[in-house]
């Protein structure tokens, strides 16, 4: 990585914007824009100046749609909208996935829509934090904002999760770096904790590292709950550390003044799933018998605690609703993405802002080789691949304007920098387009 | 552009590493997850390109198996579990030591071998997936032939045409 000049040409700098990349929703970038282009972005890290900085040539530009040799070709608007409606209207049970890259704004004629036809909508959350969200409901939810751990915490626990790779600007802005109300000193007030088994890149920032074994996470939180809770460990090793060590984490987390844990998918995408997150919110709640403790997950797109919100707050159900019978319903392991695709069920599947071509198992996506796709997204990726019909969308946070919820359910405005390409448009508008042309149908039929 | 740069490894053991025993083929655990080279190449954009085969076609392994293996970085293995097989980049992980332990960053490359089961939880099981590395002399396929190769969606129909 060599040294780059700053950049000075430009003709305008846009303030405050929002990032549109990972949970953090960092609201304080500048974008230096020359001639409707950002040449440069301050203060982002490099996920989020990657993306704002995106790849012009692969930008999904003009509608596109499959022609008998299997290519993508351009289509005009009206022609792909139509396609697209036909599909929809004409299927017994489509599947809305993504949202979680898109602004609340998106999602509400989205939801119209999925009700309109009887489909079920879902986000990412089905793959990352769902068991989360089953925790969630499972044992309750003590949360705060990041502002409390900014200007509180001086106990910081990562596990199952690498800030410094997934959400490189969380220590600097909100856990760990930055000066607070009560930890005027900013890194030296804090210990920073990671359980983790691999020596990540938080790690090694770290005060101290736990290396518990591979799915051992389950194992060594109880271990922890136990020694909370009065008890003797019997054996001398518990998930690969040495009980003395975790006699004396127990006593550290018990004396400090305020301690967030925050943790990612490693603990939701191993064997034990919902209940190691159980687990992990119990644990706080023990802590709390002693000191002030809460935690956070480590949401991954900018807006998939949005799509939760929105959901949760319109139909009472967090993701994987389904209409089909006419009213919402939600049941893990049915009415999921995954599931759904696993067993072969949908028969029509719109995608939008997310990629399940490089997210989903290939067992899963393989249904997708044997129905329509309808994709709505801003660059040509893995699942453009697997598309049949291609509606390019805007950018939110650089192209359009939105609102969009941060992993600790702050709602924020994310501005509008630059105007997008022509031949683009909104994702709000284009699932109202569907809507609007779905209903004709229908109407049309009855 | 600097924040794209492939993944800069450093050589931490040659391959003639005297006291490792040579095997053919390795049993590990497989973990998937993100990185911030995947993470910064996809959302920009680029995952037509070689750079996001750089960064999400790769394995990053423990040295001291690479040595037992007798590969080095930027040369192919074959991951096999039970859900299929993929050739990848091999490279030295940042994080070693993790013996045993192999972390494909999460994208199509991934995809094709960590299971699909969810167990009723709606998320499948992207961590700790047993499976095998192997020397392999094919290349890495690109993204775009990989997903080809992977659900032939539309090379079938234009078989079936002629
Ligand atoms: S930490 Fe996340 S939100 Fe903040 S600049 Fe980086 S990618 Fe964007």
């Amino acid at each position: 990585m060599g040294y780059e000049e700053p950049v000075t040409d430009y003709d305008k700098i846009v303030e405050n914007c929002t990032c549109a990349f990972c949970g953090s929703n960092c609201d304080d970038l500048d974008c230096l824009v020359k001639d409707n282009h950002v040449v440069a972005v301050r203060h982002a890290c490099r996920l989020g100046a990657s993306k704002i900085m995106e790849d012009e040539d692969q930008r999904l530009k003009v509608p596109m749609m499959r022609n008998e040799n299997g290519e993508l070709v351009e289509v005009e608007w009206e022609t792909a909208l139509d396609a697209a409606a036909e599909l929809i209207a004409n299927s017994v049970r489509p599947l809305f996935y993504g949202w979680s890259e898109t602004s609340i704004e998106a999602m509400k004629p989205g939801l119209e829509l999925t009700e309109l036809v009887g489909a079920v909508i879902d986000n990412q959350a089905t793959i990352c934090h769902g068991p989360t969200v089953q925790a969630v409901q499972n044992v309750g939810y003590p949360l705060m904002t990041l502002g409390e751990v900014k200007n509180r915490a001086d106990m910081v626990v990562y596990t199952g999760s690498n800030p410094m790779n997934a959400h490189p600007r969380h220590l600097s802005r909100y856990t760990t770096f930055p000066k607070g109300w009560f930890r005027k000193r900013g890194r030296y007030d804090r210990t920073l904790v990671t359980w983790d088994p691999k020596y990540s890149d938080t790690a090694k920032l770290s005060d101290i590292w736990i290396p518990f074994e591979e799915n051992g996470d389950y194992e060594f939180v109880n271990a922890i709950r136990a020694v909370l809770k009065g008890k003797k460990l019997k054996k001398d090793v518990i998930a690969g550390i040495p009980t003395e060590d975790i006699y004396e984490l127990t006593e550290k987390m018990k004396n400090t003044q305020f301690g967030a844990l925050f943790f990612g998918l490693g603990l939701t995408h191993t064997l034990s799933k919902q209940r190691n997150i159980d687990i992990a919110i119990q644990l706080v709640q023990d802590l709390n018998k002693y000191t002030k403790w809460v935690l956070l997950p480590m949401r991954g797109h900018f807006n998939v605690n949005g799509f939760n919100i929105f959901m949760s707050y319109e139909m009472g159900f967090p993701y994987g609703v389904d209409f089909c019978r006419g009213y919402p319903r939600y049941m893990i392991g049915e009415t999921t993405t995954i599931d759904l695709l696993n067993r072969k069920e949908a028969d029509v599947f719109l995608v939008i802002a997310a990629d399940p071509g490089a997210h989903f198992p290939s067992g899963a996506n393989m249904h997708l080789v044997d129905i329509p796709v309808i994709q709505i997204d801003i660059h040509w990726g893995p699942t453009t691949e697997l598309a049949d019909i291609v509606l390019p969308g805007t950018f939110i946070g650089v192209e359009t304007a939105g609102t969009s919820y941060r992993m600790d359910s702050v709602p924020l405005n994310m501005k509008k920098a630059i105007d997008p390409p022509e031949t683009c448009r909104e994702d709000e508008w284009i699932v109202t387009e569907l809507l609007n042309r779905v209903k004709k149908i229908k109407e049309a039929s009855k | 552009m600097t924040y794209i740069d492939k993944p800069s490894i450093s050589n931490v053991i040659k391959f003639d590493e005297l006291n490792v025993a040579k095997v053919d083929q390795l049993k590990v655990m497989l973990n998937t997850g993100t990185d911030i080279y995947q993470g910064a190449c996809k959302k920009r954009g680029s995952t037509l390109k070689d750079e996001y085969r750089k960064v999400a076609g790769v394995a990053y392994m423990d040295p001291k198996d690479m040595a037992k293996l007798g590969v080095g970085n930027w040369d192919s293995v074959l991951v096999k579990s039970d859900w299929g097989a993929v050739v990848v980049y091999s490279a030295h992980s940042r994080d070693a030591p993790h013996e045993g332990m192999i972390f494909i960053p999460k994208g199509p490359w991934a995809n094709v071998i960590v299971s699909n089961e969810t167990y009723c939880c709606s998320d499948p099981t992207y961590k700790g997936i047993e499976a095998t590395v192997e020397k392999s002399d094919k290349e890495v396929l690109l993204m775009a032939d990989l997903m080809k190769e992977v659900y032939q969606k539309y090379t079938k129909k234009v078989k079936e045409v002629d």
